[in-house]
């Protein structure tokens, strides 16, 4: 950044002209971007964070109220008795999706590498549950998770297995929302794919010549150079399964499921906010979970630096 | 596994001994012997079945005439479920659009996408260009002030977004779900690493030919920028045609919803009529499959290069 190329040496005021005349156009190009981000980023960051100490709900004016919020959402179980649930709902769900969508990511990724013809339709095939739209993976997979006549249990059936209801047993609705995340595994795949394509060939060639088996390849060069793009996948795979609503709104039809076992964090700050008028409260969620992402994302630059340097 | 490797690569090439010549570089990465890319080729059409089974069962479904959807063994095509004779109907989809909603729903989508995805386009290639090519005082810590707005998860700043919005007059309007998301930092950033690859040579001699920079812009680095271009277009493209979020806390006229959300009412809404659901699915989920069919290799090459997920 910052640096001139173009040589200039003499400070004529044609020069000068030219680069007071840049500056003004610079601004112009600038203005839509940088007001919208004071409007719609700037100022809602300070709103989130002031309207968090008030009991508000968006019609009649804020009432500040302190830490009031904070400490009903996190320690008034009369008032906000689903928040922990709410919270382990999402760790077990980030626990259980990140890890499936990664470990079926890696496997297609790693297969796709492997072979030599066909590498393109393989990517795209997997890569079609990603862009399908949350509301419809919802409505797709209430349907196949029906218990009598969905395509699960049909499935399970063939193997002689009786399958559950997925989606009304408190039990198996986060496996269920798992599985799912894992049928999305398109984009760590591509991700990773990119990151096998970077590992130079003469690093298996080498161990080739030195006898080593596609085991052991795989074992000591290809998941150790890998470790960077996984680190990087597990961080955004968290971020992104902490913040998980669209997917639960559709399944439960705005509801929280059985017993509360789909209701995810941001699904418990929807409704607390924008059904029960709680805005004040939700705001004070907002910043913890906000809090939360930030702490992960300090951690990711802490650790990734380190991880290069290997 | 290990002698069948070396075998094979003494087969390929005759001469020398050394496993580098290019002929064997393909094979030298990850699964190489024939037999076990047999392997990774079955596991990868299972992949390929798993992945793709939801959509076909959901374009099945939703030509099926309501009897003979709930069949005990679940048909993947649209047959009569006592006599198995092939009886697909239009039916759900005429449905779906007219009492559904969808026919509205399809345009509003379209309205938003075709006013929502230039504008942004536009604006943010503005501003990375400026960022990218001009010096202005204070363009460093304006573009800090842009990248740090990526680091904050879209949930933590949502309701301040959405009040701010209702402040300006916009809520429960299309307008509301354009304007508040016509900025994308992380667009701007991608366009800027992108016009700073462009040689400034090229630029410069535009200059000597007394061309102004809105003009070097226009007719210049935008055309030259394409590639970047059609990655930005068409991943915000999908985001915008597939978002839930914000228009459901934006909308509550049924007239101005989008599809995802004209999908998630019909999900909470035609309880046991999964044949519905699914024509539903398929109006909201097929312009984004066709798009993405025809730009598939831009845009999975674009997100492995900026590691972006869908």
């Amino acid at each position: 950044m910052g640096t001139r190329s173009s040589g200039v040496t003499a400070p004529g005021s044609r020069q000068g002209a030219r680069r007071g005349k840049d500056a003004l156009t610079a601004y112009m190009f600038i203005t839509p971007a940088m007001l919208h981000t004071l409007l719609f980023m700037l100022l809602p960051a300070a709103a989130a964070l002031y309207f968090s100490f008030t009991e508000w709900d968006m019609i009649s004016p804020a009432r500040w109220v302190g830490f009031a919020n904070y400490q009903e959402v996190l320690f008034n179980g009369d008032l906000y008795p689903d928040f922990w649930k709410s919270v382990r709902v999402t760790l077990v769900y980030g626990l259980l999706a990140v890890p499936a969508s990664l470990l079926t990511g890696f496997v297609q990724a790693y297969l796709i590498d492997g072979i030599r013809r066909g590498q393109p339709f393989f990517r795209l095939a997997f890569y079609l549950p990603v862009i399908t739209a949350e509301a419809a993976v919802g409505a797709i997979w209430k349907w196949l998770y029906d218990p009598q006549f969905g395509l699960i249990n049909a499935a399970l059936g063939f193997f002689g297995i009786n399958g559950p209801d997925w989606l009304g047993t408190p039990g198996t609705v986060v496996p269920a929302l798992a599985l799912i995340a894992a049928w999305q595994s398109g984009s760590a795949m591509l991700i990773f794919l990119a990151g096998l394509k970077g590992i130079p060939r003469s690093y298996y060639e080498a161990a080739e010549v030195d006898g080593a088996n596609a085991g052991q390849r795989l074992w000591s060069i290809t998941l150790p150079l890998l470790r960077p793009t996984t680190f990087f996948l597990t961080v955004t795979g968290i971020i992104a399964a902490l913040q998980v609503f669209g997917i639960v709104y559709v399944l439960f039809s705005s509801n929280i499921g059985p017993e509360g076992a789909g209701l995810t964090y941001v699904l418990h700050l929807y409704l607390a906010g924008f059904r029960n008028g709680g805005m004040g409260a939700a705001s004070a969620m907002s910043f913890l979970l906000f809090a939360f992402i930030l702490l992960i994302t300090a951690v990711q630059f802490r650790v990734l630096p380190r991880q290069y340097e290997e | 596994m290990q002698s069948v490797d070396t075998a094979l690569a003494k087969g390929r090439v005759p001469k020398s001994g050394r496993v580098a010549p290019p002929a064997s570089r393909r094979r030298s990465r990850g699964v190489a012997p024939t037999a076990l890319r047999l392997v990774a080729y079955a596991v990868l059409f299972a992949g390929v079945v798993v992945a793709l089974a939801p959509f076909v069962w959901m374009i099945a479904t939703s030509f099926k005439q309501p009897q003979d959807v709930f069949t005990p063994t679940p048909t993947l095509l649209p047959t009569d479920a006592r006599t198995g004779v092939w009886a697909p109907t239009l039916d759900n989809y005429l449905q779906v659009l007219g009492i559904g909603g969808f026919a509205t729903a399809f345009l509003n989508s379209v309205i938003v996408v075709v006013i929502l995805v230039p504008a942004k386009l536009l604006l943010d290639a503005l501003a990375a260009y400026a960022f990218a090519r001009i010096e202005f005082p204070g363009r460093n810590a304006l573009f800090m002030v842009l990248l740090a707005t990526m680091m904050v998860p879209g949930v933590a700043l949502l309701i301040p977004k959405v009040f701010i919005t209702q402040e300006l007059g916009m809520s429960d309007s299309l307008t509301g779900i354009i304007v508040p998301n016509v900025i994308s930092a992380f667009d701007i950033f991608l366009l800027r690493q992108f016009f700073m690859t462009i040689p400034r040579e090229v630029e410069e001699a535009a200059m000597l030919d007394g061309a102004s920079r809105i003009k070097i812009f226009w007719s210049l680095a935008l055309p030259l920028a394409r590639p970047a271009l059609a990655v930005v277009t068409i991943t915000s493209f999908i985001y915008h045609w597939n978002d839930l979020l914000w228009p459901l806390v934006i909308l509550s006229d049924q007239e101005k919803y989008t599809l995802p959300l004209a999908l998630q009412a019909l999900v909470s809404g035609r309880v046991g009529q999964p044949q519905l659901v699914m024509a539903g699915a398929v109006v909201a989920v097929m312009p984004v499959i066709v798009v993405f069919l025809i730009f598939q290799r831009k845009i999975l090459e674009g997100i492995a290069l900026t590691g972006l997920k869908g």
